[in-house]
């Protein structure tokens, strides 16, 4: 295991909802599949997953169902809605617009100014 | 965001509350047992792999929290706990509940109650059909200063047809009748009208029918409506009564209807409620011709035409009585400006009783502020004592916004409590205060606590909640952190904040005690004043009773016709009255001193015109004056001073001399430069009556009112000018209960067929004509006397509370040598400040807010200087003595005490 990076403040719900949107996710699902997605890199609270998941259902951007998980137990899966998909497209692009401002900035060198 | 779906995700958690928790926990379960499961393939045995799971989710019961307040559910279940932990609060300290919730049971009592009468009389519709649409006509002369004058037969008409605004006019006669044919002759309140009258408020009857335009005859109707009330009374509720004949002033009418029990004419009640309806043609016997300049319609009342708003209306009325002052010049006097006036219907019945209803509301609000302003200091100083409760609160983890709500859903608890006491109180104790309330206050039987006076009394409870609440909850959630964790076991001192916010406090209670406290002194002033006031007559041991000789329709049924048959009536009854033993003199009268008895009277004074014989026929129209038919001795009776001239005699009567005695007021106002002695009058304008001698001048006599001033009155001989309306007045050492059953016999002798009714004495009307202002002068009073020990209980609390907590300041203080007078000022002083500002702010509010008041008073105006004297002193003096107690026991401080302590 390498060196974990900490989440980023907010960017938790992100990261959830492209999780569920490559196909609906029990919550447990949902860590692994993040995990997985980041190489391992990535420390998150289990626990503080499922407020998450919680306040975007309640946004109406994820819609939960229960189901059966692979090994045949009952399990509560989570699925991208419409709005959900709207959402992550247009935090996306914030964030890649916030991502490539930063790093331009921290290429600033003194000559520049 | 998508509200909706956030309102539905919050639904669907709160009615699914048990399943979602229960699923709640399956995910959880599902996560641990997966992750458990995964560590287990890593290598790790089960019961290893189960803790690294739970170690790795974190707690639980936290996540499980924060997934509530995700969907917004968990507030509820706090307010669950905060209640319950208010609760035992409450319960902890029973002192405090107790004073808080009688407090506020007081205040919301004494609101829901004020504000269930002024519902019913002056924010509910009248209960008659579309009552918006029902208007009373006025006709008014403004040239000559007068409104509300009589009107005639064509100008009735006029309204109905030519003005095209109503649907439907009636005129309306309100009096006393004679109900003979029951056991005991009777007088009851009679209701004359048109026929559409029932039609035109809506009304369906009990039990027969109502009278309506089918029953039209040219004259009168032998037919009458009978109230619920006298169908009770005289009938015993017996639904044979339908046909029966009665005599109603001697006429004999059947009864044809009754009607509904709740139903009550849009009029003013004098003596009660009107009993017997009839209704009239008015353009056929015994009415006079129906001519322009015959006005003989005291009162009307119409409904307007659909869509046809109030304003329009007027309008219209305003145009057609310029148009008919041109058309008929010589009926209307160009200098007297005839014109119509409507006003709703509603207006009209409680306008005069609306400034006392809406100053007993302020008062009332204004205790209810006080009142949690009180209570707000009682948990300000119970707050302080739990900063280390909340310090501890906040360093676990709550949030200020979270403390914040708990205080507040604490208060709510409280003032809910305290609300639901109130209204208890109201509804129990609202038919008992009633009894008080002055009887011309119109509508009282529809007063009931009904929602929308729920509604305002949670919504007082809410409000004083929030005010008492508020304040504390904000304070300790900023003061907690910061001093008490530091200060530990000690409990805080007087802080700098806690301190300010308590003056604030206060001053704001002191400010509306002030303003109470002022309101009260005027009314009780002017209620001095007026019961000081000099009627004009000793109204001690003088005894009344009142008879009616009636009306009959058909006159030769009338046994009292003409002068000669009331007169030899008169008489008769006089000699019999001076007859009974402890009588010292007996007079009659047409208009006993305030009592607003006059049948002639146009809005409760009889305004008569009346020629001046040296003056010119044109200005004779701005001469009125109310004509008060008097035998000779009742000067005598009354004690009122004769200025000059001489009384009536025995001899004024029919045939010889007419004479007057005219008042000081009309002396005043008609002969301001010259001698009235002997120059003559004549009422009307008929040029064919007698003129009447002035032969006397007499002091004022306060007869409309002991509030009312200047109404010029003219006495006449009853001998020459009798009256249906026979007051008796009687002076006497003997107690009326004592006498009514001798007046009554002797009235009786002569006629078997008269009722005698309202005996008493003249103390007791002159008592009850001020009794509406009595009622609203006692309560304000009553306000004003809690306000007053509220505001000084808040000041002895809060320096109580301060001597305490600086107690080891003091004892040091004295220990380096402070006497026991600087410690006295030190604490004193903070007293008297307080109160000096909280005074001055009062006084302040009080002197822009008085003049509201202004037409409740009478001889007092509205920044009476010795009110406003009076009320900072007596409070003043309150304060200074509720602060010196606590100043006292901070001298007896023990110096060593601090000393062993520091």
């Amino acid at each position: 295991m390498g060196k974990q990076i900490d989440l980023l403040q907010g960017t938790l719900d992100m990261l959830i909802l492209k999780a569920v949107s490559l196909g609906p996710l029990h919550g447990y699902g949902v860590l692994l599949r993040i995990q997985q997605i980041s190489g391992e890199q990535l420390e998150i609270q289990q626990g503080s997953l499922y407020p998450a998941l919680y306040r975007l259902e309640h946004q109406g951007w994820i819609a939960s169902e229960w189901g059966e998980s692979d090994n045949k137990r009952k399990a509560k899966f989570y699925s991208l809605t419409a709005a959900g998909r709207r959402q992550l497209h247009s935090e996306t692009e914030k964030w890649n617009r916030m991502a490539s401002l930063i790093a331009s900035i921290l290429r600033t060198t003194s000559e520049e100014i | 965001m998508n509200l909706l779906t956030r309102f539905l995700s919050w639904v669907k958690w709160m009615v699914k509350r048990q399943r979602l928790e229960s699923e709640m926990e399956t995910e959880v379960r599902f996560h641990l047992e997966s992750r458990a499961a995964d560590l287990v393939r890593k290598g790790l045995s089960q019961q290893e792999a189960m803790r690294q799971a739970r170690i790795e989710f974190g707690g639980i019961e936290s996540h499980k929290d924060a997934m509530r307040a995700s969907v917004g559910v968990r507030w509820w279940g706090e307010l669950g706990s905060d209640l319950r932990y208010g609760f035992r609060l409450l319960c902890k300290n029973p002192g405090f509940a107790a004073v808080a919730i009688l407090t506020l049971a007081l205040g919301v009592g004494a609101n829901t109650a004020i504000f269930s009468i002024v519902n019913a009389v002056l924010l509910h519709s009248l209960p008659y059909r579309d009552p918006d649409r029902l208007v009373r006509a006025y006709f008014n002369e403004p040239g000559l200063g007068l409104r509300d004058v009589r009107f005639s037969k064509p100008e009735m008409d006029d309204l109905l047809t030519r003005s095209g605004v109503f649907e439907d006019v009636t005129p309306i006669f309100e009096g006393s009748e004679n109900l003979t044919g029951a056991k005991q002759p009777e007088r009851v309140e009679g209701v004359n009208t048109s026929f559409s009258y029932f039609s035109m408020l809506g009304v369906t009857p009990q039990i027969g029918r109502l009278y309506g335009p089918q029953d039209f005859v040219p004259g009168v109707a032998p037919v009458v409506v009978i109230s619920d009330g006298l169908w009770h009374r005289a009938y015993g509720a017996d639904p044979n009564v339908i046909g029966r004949t009665i005599r109603i002033d001697g006429d004999p009418v059947t009864i044809i209807g009754v009607l509904p029990r709740g139903f009550r004419h849009p009029g003013p009640t004098t003596s009660g409620d009107a009993e017997v309806f009839a209704a009239f043609g008015f353009i056929g016997a015994p009415f006079p011709p129906p001519l322009r300049g015959t006005r003989i319609f005291p009162n009307g009342i119409g409904r307007l035409k659909p869509g046809v708003t109030l304003k329009q209306a007027q309008a219209r009325l305003t145009a057609m009585a310029a148009q008919l002052r041109r058309d008929f010049p010589a009926d209307y006097a160009p200098q007297a400006q005839w014109t119509i006036e409507i006003q709703p219907l509603q207006e009209t019945l409680v306008g005069n009783v609306r400034p006392m209803l809406l100053v007993l509301l302020g008062a009332v609000i204004l205790i209810v502020f006080i009142v949690s302003l009180n209570i707000a200091n009682l948990l300000l100083a119970r707050a302080s004592g739990r900063q280390q409760e909340m310090a501890m609160r906040l360093a676990l983890g709550a949030s200020r916004g979270r403390m914040v709500r708990q205080l507040l859903t604490e208060s709510m608890l409280l003032s809910l409590i305290g609300g639901a006491a109130g209204i208890a109180t109201a509804v129990g104790t609202l038919g008992f205060l009633l009894r008080f309330v002055p009887s011309n206050v119109p509508r009282l039987n529809e007063v009931r606590i009904d929602w929308v006076v729920l509604a305002f009394a949670l919504l007082i409870s809410i409000l004083t909640g929030l005010v008492f609440g508020l304040a504390p909850a904000l304070h300790s959630a900023k003061v907690a952190l910061t001093s008490a964790i530091r200060e530990g076991g000690r409990g805080s001192g007087y802080s700098t904040k806690t301190g300010r916010l308590r003056d604030v406090l206060i001053i704001s209670e002191l400010a509306f005690a002030v303003m109470l406290m002022v309101g009260a002194g005027l009314l009780l002033r002017t209620l001095r004043d007026l019961l000081q006031e000099n009627p004009g007559f000793n109204p001690t041991q003088v005894v009344t009773a009142n008879t009616w000789l009636g009306v009959p329709n058909d006159p030769k049924t009338d046994p009292y016709l003409g002068i000669p048959g009331k007169v030899a009536f008169d008489r008769e009854l006089l000699r019999r009255m001076r007859a009974i033993p402890g009588v010292e003199f007996a007079a009659i009268t047409s208009a006993l001193p305030t009592t607003n008895s006059n049948p002639n009277a146009v809005g409760g004074l009889a305004i008569e015109g009346f020629a001046i014989e040296d003056r010119p026929v044109e200005s004779s129209q701005d001469l009125r004056a109310e004509r008060i038919r008097i035998s000779p001795d009742y000067f005598k009776v009354l004690q009122a001073t004769l200025l000059r001239g001489r009384s009536f005699t025995e001899g004024d009567e029919d045939g010889k001399q007419q004479v007057a005695i005219i008042d000081e007021a009309t002396a005043r106002k008609y002969w301001p430069d010259r001698d009235p002695l002997g120059r003559q009058v004549r009422f009307g304008k008929d040029p064919t009556k007698p003129w009447l001698t002035v032969v006397g001048i007499i002091r004022d006599i306060k007869n409309d009112g002991l509030d009312v001033d200047g109404v010029p009155h003219i006495f006449v001989s009853v001998y020459q000018d009798p009256n249906k309306q026979v007051s008796l007045v009687l002076r006497t050492s003997l107690p009326a209960a004592l006498l009514e059953p001798q007046i009554r016999h002797e009235i009786q002798s002569i006629d078997p067929g008269l009722p005698v009714f309202n005996v008493s004495s003249m103390n007791r009307i002159l008592d009850r004509s001020l009794a509406s202002r009595r009622f609203s002068a006692d309560l304000v009073g009553g306000f004003a006397g809690v306000a007053l020990l509220l505001a000084s209980i808040g000041i002895y609390g809060l320096l109580a509370y301060m001597v305490g907590q600086r107690s080891r300041e003091i004892s040091l203080r004295m220990a380096l040598g402070a006497r026991r007078w600087d410690v006295l000022k030190l604490i004193l002083g903070r007293g008297v400040v307080l109160a000096g500002v909280g005074i001055v702010a009062g006084m302040i509010f009080s002197a822009a807010t008085a003049s509201l008041m202004a037409s409740l008073l009478y001889g007092v105006r509205p920044h009476d200087l010795v009110v406003f004297l009076i009320v900072p002193l007596l409070l003043f003096a309150v304060a200074a003595l509720a602060s010196y107690i606590p100043a006292r026991r901070a001298t007896r401080v023990d110096p060593m005490r601090g000393l062993r302590e520091a």
